[in-house]
């Protein structure tokens, strides 16, 4: 392309005085060979010859709009514009490669663009070929390609020298590093089962992970659910059997949201779609909050309600259908287990009034009268005045359930049952309601998470287990979903076992989890912790006190299978490592993604292949049969070679689709990243089942219960005992919580009711948990988009308690927990309720070293101080400008980087779900000091252990409840079940 | 086809989605934003609502950046998208000032102008933008006006619509369903906050901290008496914000949670460049008028012409450098010669300054030569010159006045009575190298004292006295007169720039040859330095007021 004459002088004047040259000269030169830059350089990209097509598929959707997507028959070659280049038409050639998104557990579609010459990749866009979120993302999605670019990411596998935390590193190379993994993993294994734990905090995968941990035979598998979604799990478990909700939102006419899901949790973007299509087609939306999140100022009505009162709430709107007759009786009649209600009621509820309906020969309506008499003081007056809201916004919400009836979807995810001790019954509340209505599973309602959710079979799946680790599921903790891994320090500390191989994975417990400094001194500790291997694809607190860190990739460098609950249909997903894919459909051999991916950054699949493989050699300890090519049984699997098989014989219909297209199953996935499995799934539980009739059940050959009969037919049910909603929970009478507050939905008192917040001595309740819609836990420091929009956490203070402490917007304030102290600035607003200070979750990371250990945007370079039990962090600097591969570093703009207000945390295990309580007592409240400083934070871990003690004393152990000696109730989950034997307590 | 957008602020949930996909599309670098999400907080708890609002390029009708652009470079397609071309822009930053949205920003990649561009080169292919395709709520719909037929057509016809500052009448094609006026509002919020919901708050002043928070500086009526209505406030500067919500008691009811930065362009370059200007331009067109007149009106000296002129010279010299050094890519600045788009000021400030100094360094040349190789200048040569010199002097040092009304972003820069200001203060200058001349110094005297007195009646009309046209220019001209730039303005303005040097002249007259020189370079000095503050109040104070 010519330029005007003048051009050439000004180029040659830009180049004397250091400035840019005119787009005209820069995009005369293009790359022209393959590179692999990311982590030490920006990406370049080739010159096409060919212009832009034109080409496109138009994607019609459910809300009414046509959207333009590049048709995948030319996704192998497709060719755009260069937007840095225009008005100059600079074309680029791209193959798009889908993969999915890897910044939140929603599984997004993502499609990128790798350059056909240098295979570098310029975006991510979305894949619209996604059933779950339709070619749309969200703010994480895009920020994929900062995360590949990071000029800071981990490029080689880093080996420890010195001593643990010292931040010394040396390069190894793979065969290094899993040589000397595997013989320490060998010498654990051959001398017990529980000495390999793989701690995870984002999965993003299913069941891949899970069945390497069954082939090692170890009890080894620890998660974060505990500090997540346990209590959750809990409630609807109890109930349904299920343990996570699947709202039909796009069907809804009232969505019911103990949550925030216009910004966060799973699944925000393909969740938040749905909920604003229904909200357009005149759902009313009501949300549960005590802080105005972006959700609750969508809403139609927005309950702002005191902490630990949202039971109370859910049972007003179930008094109310059942007192005006709006219950569904049909629904109630067939699938609640009334009968045992009826039968058994006597045994925990004590209410002479509920139980003059109960007993022998009572029928249906004596179980309606009788609920209406057990919660006949859950008046609109009375719970809005516990509750501290509106009491017409309770009837108004209310009235909008009733209406709904079967349409009703409702979600709760973290907030309110994460919060509180007992949160737990949030969900039982909320599947009591949906009984009342009858949206289970129905059209707009309300289905169980695995209804819509396709679990694959997994190839040749080892054995299960046959030993239980009581350092993951201990005694105190019978119904815990699941492992309580939140003390694992605190285990360790009281001697209850040591670790010998330690893998966290996308796992940052010293920075994300309560009581950090417990995990600082756990990790430090080379007698409790043997070898901490960290995978991670981004430097992290945890990692730095590793012995090994190894760079897992991110969204797109990487292969794993994911299918999410997002709404009434089953999809899968497949990740993929987008340049080794590109290079393969360019005809390069690509053996192992760390060829392909930047620096020497491998995938866990790969990797966990190999590893097992140099864990068991000559295959003496059974473990490497399990990772045998099919083909060829002298080497390990390929990736290709499992894929194909789960693709061929473990997804229905895929094949079909494949071959219609002229394609194998695996070349289909790798196409499309993602299938449909099946649409429009409602109520499966009325299916009906063959099997031998057992009294009201019905059971297969092995004597397992597999339906009930309803009205004389044979039907599924729900995975209950009762294969029914169990309002009464006999499991938890039996298990010696037979007091009616734990057996029946009713509300548990808080941890931080009112009465329990000191407020006369300046206390108030501070809410710690709240999530940003821009940010991923601990895993967004590296997205230079995301930290640019959202790198302060500061207190929500509402305008009256700003007052009464004589502080104003950024101030510095000081909080007490229970545990210790730290400071932070304050944001005064009238969308938090007064009393409560709320700061979000996900800022405050910082580092030890100035050039390492974290992003330097949204880290603060620290100083960790220790004196007997008391421990210390104080903050250097925040963010500031520096030098790297990416210009952008140099114009890092912000100071703030947050507070880590998680160290002070004292941990709250709730004696029944297990899971962290997240909400804390502030004991004391009060404008910062001068010598106070911005990010300090101080922690005695002797108060720390306290508080961990007295909680643990309100927990009910199986070895003194189990009313039949076993561990756990055995209908409940665990992610990785072991042997029916395993169970048995210990003599 | 004519391209716009409807934001459905019914449907946007505030994620923030289309400012990341922008940054990926665009490759938009840190510290500048093509759009981004401002979230507003309104009401008292329980009663408290957050408002997003999707902010960004209107793409106007009426573009005034694109009239405002020397080179073209900001240009209106056919379609009706407004584009910029990185290869010819100059990074005279004017487009930054004309926009009354803060939609643009000087790119540190390129050091060029840079928004939202439409994703033109995504939809002369037929795709949409990329912020409309990764929207998971569709909020963002885009399309063609002209097409009845066009989703964002039929989405105009049956929704109620608002867009941004109709009153500056460029037009705007963002429109907002169920537009929320605090959002739109940019000085709803008149403090600076100190903080965002999740994000730092950069100072306009590096090295002064953010404004205390709930800075009193426009405090609200007082309300204990029953007669404090009847006092009215000043006109056009509400308390509170435009809906007046809000108070002493609750005050914030009404408050930005996030917004981008904003960003001043022009600094002390401008102040500076205007003063040195108007010497140039003044001794030029004083000595014009000096060659033209009759001597009894006016005598002509060619020492002070070569003295005079030289400082003239150099001032000239001065304003050219400071023009391109203000440029942020002034190995472009011929671009202004090249490729002049004519409408701009800009453009026709750099051929009025090319004019200027080539017949005016002329005829400096000529006269020059003479006096030195005592080489007789003809009369009618220098009539001439002095003719051809006047109205290019004139234009030269007024032409800033227009350059200021074309940049649409400062409603302040617009007051009518500015080039009559600028043309007073052409003469102040003027008359100043000539003061001390033996035969131009009495008839100078008497023009600078005449034109201060004028000058300084101009300033006080027109910057204190004449209400404000619009809320924006009020709030400048409060910061201006009344707030932070008070000091400039009348210690500066009116103390230095017009008080000082009068008195002086006014106690110099009559004693011409017995007065001190340096007296009266002590007063062109404290003149100069006087104008320079005052024009540094006038340019920066509505630079600091917002306009997202």
């Amino acid at each position: 392309m010519s330029q005007p004459a003048y051009q050439r002088l000004s180029d040659t004047l830009a180049r004397l005085l250091g400035l840019p040259e005119s787009r005209a000269a820069a995009y005369e030169k293009a790359a022209s060979a393959p590179s692999n830059v990311a982590g030490e350089s920006m990406p370049e990209f080739g010159p096409s010859e060919v212009p832009p097509s034109g080409e496109l598929t138009h994607v019609r959707h459910p809300d009414g709009r046509m959207s333009s997507y590049p048709p995948p028959s030319r996704w192998n070659d497709w060719v755009e514009w260069e937007s840095k280049a225009w008005p100059r038409k600079v074309a680029r050639r791209y193959t798009l490669v889908p993969t999915v998104c890897f910044n939140c557990e929603s599984g997004c579609g993502l499609l990128a663009y790798v350059d056909k010459t240098t295979y570098e990749i310029r975006k991510f866009e979305g894949n619209p070929a996604h059933p779950g979120s339709r070619g749309r993302n969200c703010a994480k999605g895009p920020a994929t390609h900062n995360q590949i670019y990071d000029p800071e990411r981990i490029l080689y596998p880093l080996k420890r020298v010195g001593p643990r935390g010292s931040g010394e590193w040396r390069r190894v190379s793979w065969d290094e590093a899993l040589d000397d993994i595997a013989a320490k993993m060998r010498e654990s294994r051959k001398r017990s089962k529980t000495g390999i734990t793989y701690h995870v905090g984002r999965p993003g995968e299913d069941h891949y992970a899970n069945r390497v941990i069954q082939a090692w035979g170890v009890d080894g598998h620890n998660s974060h659910t505990n500090v997540c979604s346990a209590s959750a799990r809990t409630g609807y478990y109890l109930s349904a059997g299920f343990d996570r909700p699947s709202p039909d939102y796009a069907h809804a006419q009232a969505i019911l949201l103990i949550s925030s899901h216009l910004e966060t949790g799973h699944y925000f973007n393909p969740h938040a779609q749905r909920i604003m299509e229904a909200k357009h087609k005149g759902a009313k939306i009501i949300t549960l909050d005590p802080r105005l999140s972006n959700t609750a100022s969508k809403s139609d009505v927005w309950l702002p309600t005191w902490p630990g009162s949202e039971v109370g709430v859910v049972l007003c709107f179930v008094r109310h259908l059942l007192e005006t007759e709006q219950y569904n009786r049909e629904f109630m009649r067939r699938w609640v287990d009334w009968r045992t209600f009826l039968s058994r009621a006597s045994d925990s509820i004590t209410d002479p009034e509920v139980l003059a309906h109960c007993g022998a020969g009572k029928g249906f309506d004596d179980f309606i009268s009788a609920l209406r008499a057990l919660y006949r003081d859950f008046t609109f007056e009375a719970v809005a005045a516990k509750a501290e809201v509106p009491e017409e916004r309770l009837r108004e919400a209310a009235e909008y359930i009733a209406r709904a009836g079967t349409r009703l979807a409702a979600h709760n995810w973290r907030s309110a049952s994460i919060a509180n001790r007992g949160g737990w019954q949030v969900t039982r509340a909320l599947s009591l309601l949906h009984a009342v209505t009858g949206s289970l599973g129905t059209k707009g309602g309300t289905a169980g998470n695995s209804w819509n959710k396709f679990k694959p079979k997994a190839w040749k799946m080892p054995p299960k287990i046959d030993v239980w680790d009581e350092v993951q599921l201990p005694d105190e903790y019978p119904f815990a979903h699941f492992e309580m891994s939140f003390l694992l320090p605190h285990f360790l500390q009281e001697g209850r076992g040591t670790i010998d191989v330690y893998f966290t994975r996308v796992y940052n417990p010293l920075w994300t989890n309560p009581d950090g400094f417990m995990w600082y001194r756990m990790l430090r500790d080379e007698e409790q912790i043997g070898l901490h291997v960290a995978l991670t694809p981004t430097w992290n607190e945890s990692a730095w006190f590793a012995d090994y860190v190894l760079p897992m990739g991110h969204s797109g460098e990487r292969h794993d299978f994911v299918s999410y609950e997002t709404h009434a249909g089953k999809w899968i997903g497949f990740r993929q490592p987008v340049r080794r894919v590109a290079m393969q459909r360019a005809g390069i051999e690509v053996a192992r993604t760390y060829e392909a991916n930047p620096g020497e950054v491998w995938e866990e699949a790969e990797f966990w292949n190999d590893l097992s493989w140099r864990m068991d050699p000559d295959g003496e300890m059974g473990i490497r049969q399990w990772f045998e090519s099919p083909n060829d049984p002298t080497r390990p699997i390929t990736q290709d070679e499992y894929w194909a098989w789960i693709f061929e014989n473990s997804v229905p219909g895929l094949p079909a689709a494949a071959e219609a297209e002229g394609l194998t199953p695996l070349e289909y996935m790798r196409k499309y990243g993602a299938f449909e499995v099946e649409k429009d799934v409602y109520t499966p539980y009325e299916h009906e089942v063959a099997g031998t009739i057992d009294g009201e059940h019905v059971v297969d050959a092995a004597g397992k219960r597999i339906g009930v009969v309803v009205d004389g037919v044979a039907r599924a049910g729900f995975l209950t005992p009762s294969r029914k909603v169990e309002i009464l929970s006999t499991t938890l009478m039996d298990w010696g919580w037979n007091e009616a507050e734990y057996s029946v939905p009713w509300p548990l008192p808080s941890h931080v009711a009112r009465e329990e917040i000191p407020f006369g001595d300046g206390g108030m309740l501070l809410l710690p948990n709240f999530r940003l819609p821009t940010l991923i836990h601990t895993r967004s420091a590296n997205a230079k988009w995301l930290v640019e929009i959202s790198h302060h956490n500061p207190v929500w203070l509402h305008p009256s308690d700003a007052k009464r402490m004589g502080v104003e917007t950024g101030d510095l304030l000081r909080i007490d927990t229970e545990i210790g102290w730290f400071v932070d600035r304050v944001w005064v607003t009238e969308g938090i309720k007064p009393g409560i200070l709320a700061i979000s979750h996900h800022l405050g990371r910082w580092r030890l070293k100035e050039d390492q250990g974290l992003n330097r945007m949204a880290s603060s370079l620290v100083e960790l101080g220790e004196a007997d039990q008391e421990y210390t962090l104080n903050v250097k600097h925040g963010a500031a400008k520096f030098k790297s591969s990416d210009p952008d570093t140099e114009r890092i703009w912000w100071e703030t980087v947050g507070v880590h207000q998680n160290l002070t945390h004292a941990v709250h295990p709730d004696p029944i779900s297990g899971a962290h309580c997240w909400l804390q007592k502030a004991v004391r409240v009060r404008k910062a000091e001068p010598n106070e400083a911005y990010g300090e934070v101080h922690v005695s871990t002797e108060r720390s252990m306290e508080v961990y003690r007295q909680w643990l004393s309100w927990t009910r152990p199986a070895s003194k409840f189990s009313p039949d000696g076993t561990r756990r109730p055995m209908w409940l989950k665990r992610p990785i079940t072991p042997v029916e034997s395993a169970y048995k307590l210990p003599e | 086809m004519n391209y716009g957008f409807v934001i459905d602020n019914r449907s946007c949930i505030g994620c923030h989605a289309c400012s990341t996909a922008c940054k990926s599309e665009n490759q938009v670098p840190l510290g500048v934003n093509r759009t981004w999400v401002k979230y507003t907080e309104t009401g008292a708890y329980p009663d408290v609502r957050r408002a997003f609002q999707v902010t960004r390029c209107n793409h106007c009708s009426n573009p005034p950046c694109v009239r405002i652009c020397p080179t073209a470079a900001m240009y209106q397609r056919d379609d009706g998208i407004v584009e910029f071309d990185t290869d010819a822009c100059i990074g005279c930053k004017a487009c930054t000032q004309a926009c009354p949205y803060d939609a643009i920003y000087i790119d540190p990649d390129t050091h060029t102008a840079a928004k939202c561009h439409y994703c033109s080169h995504r939809v002369d292919v037929g795709m949409e933008p990329a912020c409309v395709v990764v929207c998971p709520e569709h909020a963002i719909i885009a399309g063609d006006l002209d097409d009845p037929s066009s989703e964002i057509s039929r989405k105009l016809a049956k929704n109620n619509v608002t867009v941004r500052k109709p009153e500056q009448g460029t037009a705007p094609k963002v429109f907002y369903i169920e537009g929320n006026d605090i959002a739109m509002h940019p000085t709803a919020v008149s403090r600076e906050p100190a903080g965002m919901m999740f994000a730092d708050v950069l100072s306009l002043h590096p090295g002064h901290p953010v404004h205390a928070p709930g800075a009193k500086s426009s405090p609200p009526p007082s309300k204990t008496g029953p007669d404090s209505r009847r006092a009215p406030q000043p006109q056009g500067l509400q308390t509170g914000g435009p809906l007046n919500v809000g108070g002493k008691m609750a005050e914030h009811m009404v408050q930005v949670g996030y917004n981008a930065q904003h960003d001043i362009q022009w600094h002390w370059q401008i102040p500076t460049y205007v003063v040195t200007k108007h010497i140039a331009a003044g001794s030029f067109g004083f000595l014009a008028a000096a060659a033209i007149l009759p001597e009894s009106i006016l005598p002509f000296s060619q020492v002070a012409m070569v003295g005079g002129g030289l400082l003239g010279i150099i001032m000239t010299l001065l304003t050219l450098l400071l023009l391109v050094i203000d440029l942020d890519r002034p190995d472009r600045f011929f671009y202004l010669l090249v490729r002049p788009q004519w409408r701009s000021w800009v453009a026709r400030a750099a051929w009025i300054l090319s004019v200027f100094s080539g017949i005016t360094g002329l005829w400096w040349a000529v006269e020059a030569y003479s006096w030195w190789f005592a080489w007789p200048m003809p009369s009618q040569l220098r009539v001439a010159f002095a003719a051809a010199s006047i109205v290019p002097s004139i234009l030269a040092s007024t032409y800033t006045a227009f350059l200021f009304a074309q940049a649409e972003g400062r409603d302040l820069w617009q007051g009518a009575h500015v080039p009559v200001q600028m043309f007073a203060h052409m003469i102040v200058f003027g008359s100043m190298p000539f003061l001390v001349d033996g035969q131009m110094g009495g008839v100078a005297q008497v023009v600078m004292a005449v034109a201060i007195a004028c000058s300084a009646a101009i300033t006080l009309v027109g910057d204190v006295w004449t209400p404000h046209p619009s809320e924006v220019a009020r709030r400048a001209g409060e910061s201006m007169v009344k707030g932070r730039y008070r000091q400039h303005f009348w210690w500066g303005g009116l103390a230095l720039g017009h008080i000082l040097p009068l008195l002086c002249v006014v106690l110099a007259m009559g004693t011409l040859g017995q007065v001190p020189t340096v007296l009266m370079v002590g007063t062109g000095i404290i003149l100069s330095l006087g104008h320079y503050l005052y024009n540094t109040a006038f340019v920066m104070a509505p630079q600091e007021i917002p306009n997202s």
